[in-house]
């Protein structure tokens, strides 16, 4: 495919561990990445994601497999004749140097002629806000501060790629989502490919055109958020993105019951019966009036905790069975919570419609 | 209670302050001492002079035509010339490669280095008279005549231990992920040694040299026995002195040479605020 900015083919590496053996942080992946594409890569710790962002900029050396960065094939090359820019983790930035001298050093190391070197480092700290800043040294600057500092000159080179290792974690809740916005917004300008590392699955849903959810070194789903979302492929990734009730169970007839006793209804049907893990989001339920008595599709759950998140009410219960639940209610059912906090039992309502039935038992895939 | 508080507090201060006159009262004396006009006795004071100063400066003067303890002002300054050729030579050979050694170290993984990290470490830890005993029997086994090669050859191999040592500390705290982003950024591994690495391990090599250039000014014993009997370096000279009883010279001598390491190690300290 003539378009896509980056593609690894069957990338493979597995690290040596020191008591012997192997632990595989790539296995056989296989991406690509669109021009202009905000690709996002999600996952737990330890599933892998630096280990790909190093195995693109050339930190790490694949055991198998190609990886082409805008067609041409890169994976011999070592890291500094790679198009690709990378934002680290801890930012990285040269403490001897100053603001200026950290954005400029790919110009320096371009031979970049003094005059277009000033006009552009300028340019870059504009970019990120940073004005004025420039004969700083990193040391003092606050760590939001030192992160654009990282993006500036990251960007300086118009790399044809962007690698982002987790370049929010450090920051508090605020100021990262203000920067949220800035580096989509930074993207859509520069026209320039990212590809953004985070365990923050609400980061990876509200930033990205795609997300890639790994575990264990391989892919285990690549879509848009809303589809990562509402259609995860497996168990693993209905429960690590977005909080997530699933139900493992044979699906017969239209109903899924699990060996606990537990019965989801649904609307999707199986041939005979199949083992299936039923997936119901917090905010699919509501808290029914009175006994909900008639409505097929209910749980009933004894109420542990309710929690005033704000926008509504987080709603922990169990089922008689012992399965644990979790309900979002909107604030519009305030007297139903209510109640429920009173009686400490409730109701719940779901579309059977709106069910996820995912094929398999929920084990890892 | 307050009293005994007092009573504590007191203590405190009294403690503080004997501590400090203990480790810096025979320091003092040394330099009042070095400007007393007593030619013979140097614990009785006898008035204020800088004899003793014109003198090992090679001024002749009343005060040394009457002590005429130093025969010849000429051999002093033979032996601070030996020594500052010693410590120069010794400070740059020990500070190329303890730090060509620390960087070898740090980047590269080889079989037994752990094993060659200790080795490292030993000459330090060795007892000087043994170090000395040692050299001295291998010189001469190897047939190096004494004299200032020897010298040079001799205190460098403890010196560039000291070196690597602290040039290692630094690097030991220095961020590898900083290599990374300099390659990222497109400069090959020798732009990235001279941008990044080598600006940021500066502070330990200056630091390093310094020590070294002190220690080899300072070293007596191990320098005595590799030294040979035609020349002496400064340490030496004022032993050779001493055996012949306490002169006021020396007050004067251990006093210049405490002002020349207070302006090293100053240095060193306004070297290291500046590049932190
Ligand atoms: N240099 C290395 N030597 C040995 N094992 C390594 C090395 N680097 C990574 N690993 C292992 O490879 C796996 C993937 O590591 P990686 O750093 O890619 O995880 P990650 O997804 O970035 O995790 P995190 O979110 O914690 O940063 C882990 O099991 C890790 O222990
Ligand atoms: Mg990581």
């Amino acid at each position: 495919m003539a378009e896509s900015m980056v593609r690894l083919q069957r990338a493979c590496k597995a690290f040596p561990l020191p008591e012997g053996g192997t632990v595989t942080a790539l296995d056989a992946i296989d991406l690509e990445v669109a021009r202009n594409e905000f690709l996002t890569l999600l996952g737990p710790s330890g599933c892998g994601k630096t280990t790909l962002l190093h195995a693109i900029s050339g930190f790490v050396e694949l055991d198998d497999g190609r990886i082409f960065v805008d067609g041409e094939d890169v994976s011999d090359r070592p890291p500094h004749r790679r198009p690709v820019n990378t934002v680290f983790q801890n930012y990285a930035l040269f403490p001897h140097m100053t603001v200026g001298q950290n954005v400029g050093y790919a110009l320096d190391i371009a031979r970049t002629p003094r005059t277009e070197r000033s006009g552009r480092v300028g340019a870059a700290l504009e970019m990120v806000g940073l004005a004025g800043l420039e004969n700083r040294l990193p040391r003092q600057l606050s760590g939001g501060q030192q992160q654009r500092v990282a993006l500036a000159r990251a960007i300086i080179a118009r790399p044809k790629l962007l690698l982002l290792d987790e370049p929010l974690s450090a920051l508090d809740r605020k100021l990262r989502q203000s920067m949220q916005i800035e580096l989509k917004t930074l993207q859509a300008e520069l026209g320039i490919s990212f590809i953004f590392v985070t365990h923050d699955q609400e980061e990876a849903l509200t930033m990205s055109n795609r997300v890639a959810v790994l575990d264990g070194g391989s892919i285990q789903q690549i879509d848009t958020p809303r589809a990562v979302y509402n259609n995860p492929a497996n168990a693993f990734v209905a429960s690590f993105v977005g909080a997530s009730n699933l139900f493992q169970g044979m699906l017969q007839s239209g109903r899924v019951m699990t060996a606990q006793g537990d019965v989801i209804s649904t609307d999707a049907a199986a041939a005979g019966s199949a083992r299936v893990t039923a997936l119901l989001r917090p905010e699919q339920f509501t808290i029914a009036n009175g006994g909900g008595n008639g409505a097929a599709a209910k749980l009933d759950i004894g109420i542990r905790q309710i929690v005033f998140t704000g926008a509504g009410y987080e709603v922990h219960g169990r089922t008689m069975n012992g399965h644990d639940v979790v309900a979002a209610i909107a604030a519009a059912q305030q007297a139903q919570v209510a109640s429920a906090e009173i009686s400490r039992k409730a109701t719940l309502l779901y579309d059977p419609a709106a069910v996820h039935i995912i094929a398999g038992g929920g084990d890892r895939s | 209670m307050r009293f005994a508080r007092r009573i504590g507090t007191t203590g405190l201060i009294v403690y503080t302050l004997l501590f400090f006159a203990f480790i810096y009262l025979p320091i003092a004396l040394i330099v009042v001492y070095s400007f007393n006009a007593d030619p013979v006795n140097m614990m009785r004071w006898s008035g204020f002079t800088i004899d003793w100063y014109r003198q090992i400066f090679g001024f002749r003067n009343a005060a040394s035509e009457a002590a005429l303890y130093i025969e010849s002002t000429d051999q002093l300054i033979a032996a601070v010339r030996t020594s500052l050729i010693v410590a120069a030579s010794t400070t740059v050979i020990a500070t190329v490669l303890g730090t060509a050694t620390a960087l070898a170290v740090y980047r590269f993984n080889f079989f037994g280095k752990r094993f060659y990290r200790v080795l490292l470490f030993v000459p330090m830890l060795m007892p000087d008279i043994v170090l000395g005993i040692a050299l001295l029997i291998f010189f001469v086994g190897v047939g190096i005549s004494l004299g200032i090669g020897t010298i040079i050859i001799g205190q460098c191999t403890f010196l560039i231990s000291y070196v690597f040592i602290v040039v290692s500390a630094r690097l030991a705290g220095m961020d590898r992920s900083l290599e990374n982003a300099s390659a990222d950024l497109g400069a090959n591994e020798w732009t990235t040694f001279r941008r990044i690495i080598l600006p940021q391990v500066m502070p330990g090599v200056v630091g390093g040299a310094l020590l070294a250039f002190i220690i080899s000014m300072d070293d007596l014993v191990i320098t005595y026995f590799i030294s040979g009997t035609s020349t002496q370096t400064l340490p030496i000279f004022i032993f050779g002195m001493l055996r012949r009883g306490i002169k006021p010279e020396v007050n004067a001598i251990a006093t210049v040479m405490l002002l020349f390491s207070f302006t090293i190690a100053a240095a060193g300290l306004y070297l290291r605020r500046r590049n932190r």
